[in-house]
């Protein structure tokens, strides 16, 4: 059968301060009707670029530069802006990464889906609406009717999502495009809404592009997988095979990485450095992954490699895809033995309550909310403990409580023995000697307009602190080594810095006083892969060297499993379950664990695991 | 729909309540501290010291500011604002009589100022990543470093003395009995079908009100345009795109609308301001309205007309900005609707 | 830092740092550049024209007024009081209104509600009436025109300030440093403040345009400075009643405003994109 869409070293060039960057290159690929690609790589990879090159649709200064493109025989690089219109929305759709924002929020579900099925020629509009619930309800939105009467806002993100995958397939599509369709949702749901879109794809017949970070998410659905690495596709295969028998040392590093949920993890593959940036790129001779790779030889750095065949349709674009599959992660990394022997608990949280009272004043009612309900719990000293929960569980209010951020409304915070409750200078000096906290975002966790010694060493000039600046720079040099950061960090902006970096700084502004607690809320999501390894191995050594006790709060399961030696599961306000990390994964006794297992992909990834050792 | 804009206007009325009874006291203790003696002002200028003191005792100015201001309050609410002491009349009445003038001409101007805006932010948008974008920013920044003063002398001196093209002292020529039937001269000579009137009027009206329009035009547009911008950066415009919509119904049918609420609430401030800037145009234009009611009071120091002409722009300030908000909650699913 | 540097790479900024030191230095050397004393009348020369036009003097080099006085001169020290009022009552209004806004936003409760609720009741004036007014309660002159326009904008930089301070405390770096015991003064001064400061010059600059209007507005009333000093609101007034025997009398003082005002603009508008600003009341 004919290809619906064919690329053929497609590239794309980017125009930044006049220098002509490839930021795609060497793009070649087929896609029958009713299969699905999925494309793999971390951020910055250039796969976005791909759905991007098919609606014409790159960020200003980017333009396709050379190869071509063809939609059922059609080349789209050089169409005509009318008829490449006339294919969007009706030959091929897109489905969006974050589905609240891809909706206009000044009209309603149903205005829009109308607005979309006038162009499919539906004359009139009682037909239109008919098409409309019967989509919705293919997406399974039982409720259409009402749903079209709704804003955006009124919906959840997950039902967005399926609102948009009901209008991408109901003008029938040939191919439509997911761009990481599932990034922005609740852990709950990503599962659900991947099925969705693979069920909508198998009765459409339709021809999709996965794009995706998530390797093992990929290769739970894909058909074929294209994995990118710095702009150039770099090995593309049947999705099996890609997986099983990766034939690029770089899938094969991402795939060590990524911890997994279903056992104690091993310990993860640790790739240096970062992928380069389209400015540095052209720095780099020979293979561009030759930096980081494990297996490099000198021939490596001596010319790029060409795509060479490893199996039946399986290629990958390196001359040792022979030792691939062997790279193994190093043996053991310091591994959480904390508590082996039962001392005085450092922290103890007994029933502690944040309840929110929301005052109507013209209804004169009060509603109120219990954030948090009947927390209790202890963190022994250098003890690693997780907190996983849905998003809007009060994991984060949990943090705030214990960070003094807000007051509880019952039940007592005691640090070695001491009430950390009340309000006063004496408590607040212990905490800021003791508990100190490393931040999710680091776009906004670090001053723009402070220097990185500056930010690092920011507890020296605290209060009637004043270190003088050659004492200041003298600790963040050490602590930026500590960090794995060059010395000449000091110096730099946080702007200069790739999210992994800020986050390092991040970290070592709450080691700065070497404080007993740290408080980690979501600190690696929204990290690639290869970043989120290295920072998991960065506090475990960090650990080890300073003792310190962890409250680590993340919606990852295998992160917290590969992390923490217990773990803390909270629904709704309340911590419903608690216990060491290995029992609680293995035997859930509550309902909502269960769930929250249940809806992480089990696709055998730790086979493939293994795979690679037979 | 009706019933969340019923509880806003509920709720303003509420707001303003407090807000006008604390202007009202405001403005009673500034003109308080006053140099000037009320009392000797309201008298012929060889009047003694006695026949002041009797004046001064007969107008209640020897009593504590508090009982004099509780005394005022008590008048205000019966619709009595006290004695203009240079026209010898009721204050009420003479706002009363002025408003409309005033207000015919905001509203006006308002709607001058909101279309200039809106077609001057959508043509500043189309023009953005062209050679002449550069341009048309400045040129808007020139037209916003205009006051409205100036645009009413450039425009009196352009139109009026200049070409002869239009009318520009007062509301109507010499020679018209205005029929008054509602206050509103538009209104007014529409209602008596009078339409050579009502082009008189309008004429009249043409010099002032663009005035008013042309110096508050320049803000909507560059806020719009800015808006627009915004919105664009937004995914649901690239969605929109990517569903095969033209640009123009992407413009037209979902940019604008949501550009509209920043526009609108900035808009609400500025229509605020435009009021008070009919009291400059209303002097070069010897319009007769509460502009010039108030310039001339704060020349005689005639305090029962500037304590309710300074009020009366209050309230009109307060429901300009209710009118907006409403508009503003109608056009806002988000706030609509939960 | 590299502000300044960048800064004065924008066209916009130089433009309007041009314009704006143009009209300064006038002001400041006026009594050395000025050809005449700006009071001294001259009966026997009244309404004339620029010495380029065909009865014009030399002696006179922009023509002179209904009094025979110098317009130049007056041009000249017109612009002294409009640069005085710009410059201290725009810094009075910024100091007044930033530190309120500051306060209340990092700290909310009673007092941001209080403030809150004071700018409502300002905003339901508008600005022109309200600063008239208080010329009616303070009496004529530069000081009081000054104290009025501080007591009326004052509102401008809380209402624009507060709500940027509540963005900007609502950033993890500010949480981070109460928690490595920063203590509230310190947190404003060296975590807000500095987040807070592009936006409070482009604000500055704004103001001073603002000033410059809301000046010439109250001298061209009469309720601005007293009779006897120049100031361009009153010739604009003067000239109004010889529109037809003098057009330059009228257009010179209007180009005199214009000049200086969008020179402020300029600058503001220069700023704002330079330091990378959001400012909704210009648009961007």
């Amino acid at each position: 059968m004919d290809n619906v869409l064919e690329a053929r070293d497609l590239a794309v060039g980017a125009n930044i301060d006049g220098a002509l960057l490839p930021a795609l290159r060497d793009v070649s690929f087929r896609l029958a009707p009713g299969r699905i690609l999925g494309v793999v790589g971390e951020s910055g990879a250039g796969k976005s670029m791909i759905g991007r090159a098919i609606a014409h649709l790159l960020p200003p200064g980017f333009a396709i530069t050379a190869g071509s493109l063809e939609f059922e025989g059609r080349d789209l690089t050089d169409m005509r802006v009318r008829d490449r219109r006339a294919l969007l929305g009706r030959a091929i759709a897109f489905i969006p990464q974050g589905p609240l924002s891809a909706l206009n929020p000044m009209a309603t579900i149903g205005r829009q889906f109308n607005e979309h099925l006038a162009r499919q020629h539906i004359r009139r509009r009682a037909g239109r609406r008919e098409r409309a619930l019967a989509m919705l309800a293919a997406a399974q939105l039982f409720n259409g009717s009402q749903v079209l009467e709704l804003y955006p806002h009124q919906l959840s993100g997950g039902m967005c999502q399926r609102v948009l995958i009901a209008m991408a397939f109901a003008s029938h599509p040939r191919l439509v495009v997911a761009d990481e369709p599932t990034t922005a949702l609740d852990v709950t749901i990503q599962m659900r809404i991947v099925e969705l879109i693979a069920q909508m794809q198998r009765q459409h017949g339709t021809a999709l592009i996965f794009i995706t970070h998530d390797l093992r998410l990929a290769a739970h659905i894909c058909d074929d997988i294209m994995v990118m690495y710095a702009g150039r596709a770099i090995e593309y295969g049947p999705a099996r095979k890609v997986l099983s028998a990766p034939a690029h040392p770089y899938t094969r590093c991402l795939q060590l990485a990524n911890p997994a949920v279903t056992a104690k993890g091993n310990a993860l593959y640790l790739l240096p450095e970062q992928m380069p940036s389209l400015r540095e790129l052209t720095r780099i001779p020979g293979c561009h992954f030759a930096p980081r790779c494990p297996v490099a030889t000198r021939r490596c750095r001596l010319g790029e490699p060409p795509n060479i065949m490893t199996g039946a349709r399986h290629w990958a674009a390196c001359i040792r895809s022979e030792v691939a599959a062997k790279i193994e992660a190093p043996l053991e990394l310091p591994v959480a033995t904390a508590g082996a022997v039962p001392s005085a608990p450092l922290l103890e949280v007994q029933n502690l309550q944040k309840r929110y009272v929301t005052l109507r004043p013209m209804l004169g009612s009060a509603t109120e909310i219990t954030a948090v309900s009947n927390a209790t719990f202890g963190i022994e000293p250098a003890e690693l403990v997780g907190l996983v929960g849905e998003s809007g569980s009060g994991k984060s209010t949990l943090a705030r409580l214990l960070l003094g951020l807000e007051q509880p409304s019952a039940g007592r915070i005691l640090l070695h023995g001491k009430d950390l409750t009340e309000c006063s200078a004496r408590s607040r000096r212990l905490r800021v000697a003791n508990i100190q906290m490393v931040f999710q975002d680091p776009q906004s966790a670090l001053n723009p307009r402070r220097r990185i010694a500056g930010i690092v060493t920011q507890a020296m000039e605290a209060g009637s602190l004043r270190a003088p600046w050659e004492e200041r720079l003298e600790r963040a040099r050490v602590l930026l080594a500590d960090m794995g950061l060059a010395a000449d960090f000091a110096t730099r902006y946080p702007a200069h810095l790739s999210g992994g970096q800020r986050q390092r700084v991040n970290i070592a502004r709450a080691l700065c006083k070497l404080p007993k607690i740290l408080v980690a809320d979501e600190i690696v999501s929204g990290l690639d892969v290869s970043v989120q390894a290295q920072l998991l191995y960065l506090l475990l050594r960090l650990r080890d060297e300073f003792h310190f006790a962890m409250l680590f709060i993340s919606h990852d399961l295998a992160v917290v499993r590969h992390l923490c030696s217990r773990v803390l599961v909270m629904y709704r306000g309340e911590i419903v379950e608690q216990g060491p990390t290995e029992s609680v994964f293995a035997q859930p006794q509550h309902p909502h664990t269960r769930a929250l297992l249940g809806a992480v992909a089990t696709d055998g990834s730790n086979i493939n695991r293994n795979s690679g050792k037979r | 729909m009706l019933a969340p804009v019923l509880s806003l206007l509920g709720r303003r009325l509420l707001a303003a309540i407090p807000i006008l009874l604390i202007v009202s006291a405001l403005l009673f203790c500034v003109l308080r501290v006053l140099p000037v003696d009320p009392a000797a002002m309201s008298l012929p200028p060889g009047a003694t010291t006695a026949e002041v003191e009797a004046q001064r005792r007969e107008m209640g100015l020897e009593r504590p500011l508090a009982v004099q201001y509780l005394i005022w309050l008590q008048h205000a609410v019966h619709g009595e604002f006290g004695r203009s002491i240079h026209y010898r009349r009721d204050a009420g009445t003479l706002v009363a009589e002025t408003l409309p003038a005033t207000v015919e001409l905001a509203v006006m101007a308002m709607a001058i100022a909101g279309m200039l805006g809106l077609c001057g932010g959508l043509l500043l948008f189309r023009l953005r990543g062209t050679s002449v974008e550069t341009v048309g920013d400045l040129v808007s920044m020139l037209l916003l470093s205009i006051p409205e003063f100036l645009w009413g002398l450039i425009l009196l001196f352009l139109f009026g003395v200049v070409l002869h093209l239009l009318p520009f002292t007062g509301r109507l020529s010499p020679g018209f009995m205005r029929p008054s039937i509602t206050g509103f001269l538009l209104l007014d000579t529409l209602l008596a079908r009078r339409s050579d009137m009502l082009c008189d009027a309008l004429a009249h009206m043409a010099l002032p009100a663009v005035a008013l329009g042309l110096a508050f035009s320049p803000t909507l547009m560059r806020v719009l345009r800015s808006s627009l911008f915004d919105v664009y950066a937004e995914d649901f415009i690239t969605q929109a795109r990517l569903r095969g919509i033209s640009e123009t119904r992407i413009l037209l049918g979902h940019a604008l609308k949501n550009a509209a609420l920043p526009t609108l609430t900035l808009a609400g401030v500025q229509f605020g301001f435009l009021f008070g800037g009919t009291l400059l145009v209303e002097i070069i234009y010897s319009y007769p309205g509460m502009g010039n009611l108030m310039v001339d009071a704060v020349r005689n120091a005639d305090l029962p007309i500037i304590q309710a002409v300074g009020l009366a722009y209050c309230v009109m300030v307060l429901l300009i900005n209710t009118a907006v908000d409403s508009l503003y909650l109608v056009l806002n699913p988000k706030l609509r609707v939960r | 830092m590299t502000a300044s540097p960048r800064a004065l790479r924008s066209g916009r900024v130089l433009a309007g740092l041009a314009l704006v030191l143009f009209v300064g230095i006038c002001a400041i050397l006026a009594p050395l550049i000025a050809p005449h004393d700006p009071a001294e009348q001259n009966l026997l020369a009244i309404l004339l024209p620029p010495a380029w036009a065909l009865d014009g003097s030399p002696v006179f080099p922009l023509g002179t007024d209904s009094l025979g006085r110098c317009v130049l001169s007056r041009l000249i020290y017109g612009a002294r009081t409009a640069m005085s009022v710009a410059i201290v009552a725009s810094v009075g209004a910024m100091l007044l209104g930033s530190i309120l806004a500051h306060v209340c936003g990092y700290f909310g409760g009673a007092l941001d509600w209080v403030v809150g609720r004071a700018v409502d009741v300002w905003m339901s004036f508008p600005p022109v009436i309200l600063s008239l007014i208080l010329m009616v309660g303070l009496g004529t002159g530069l000081d009081k025109m000054i104290l009025a326009i501080i007591l009326v904008d004052w509102t401008r930089f809380c209402r624009v300030l507060r709500s940027e301070v509540l963005v900007v405390t609502q950033r993890d770096y500010v949480t981070a440093a109460r928690l490595l015991g920063f203590t509230h003064w310190q947190t404003i001064t060296r975590e807000i403040l500095p987040a807070t400061l592009p936006l409070l010059i482009t604000l500055l600059s704004l103001e001073m345009g603002i000033a410059v209007v809301v000046e010439a507005i109250l001298s061209f009333v009469g309720m601005g400075v007293k009779p006897e000093q120049a100031a361009w609101g009153q010739m604009i007034a003067d000239a109004r009643q010889y529109v037809y025997q003098s057009p330059w009398n009228l257009l010179l003082p209007m180009l005199a405003i214009i000049l200086a005002v969008s020179g402020f603009n300029l600058l503001g508008d220069g700023l704002r994109r330079v330091l990378d600003v959001r400012l909704a009341e210009l648009g961007r």
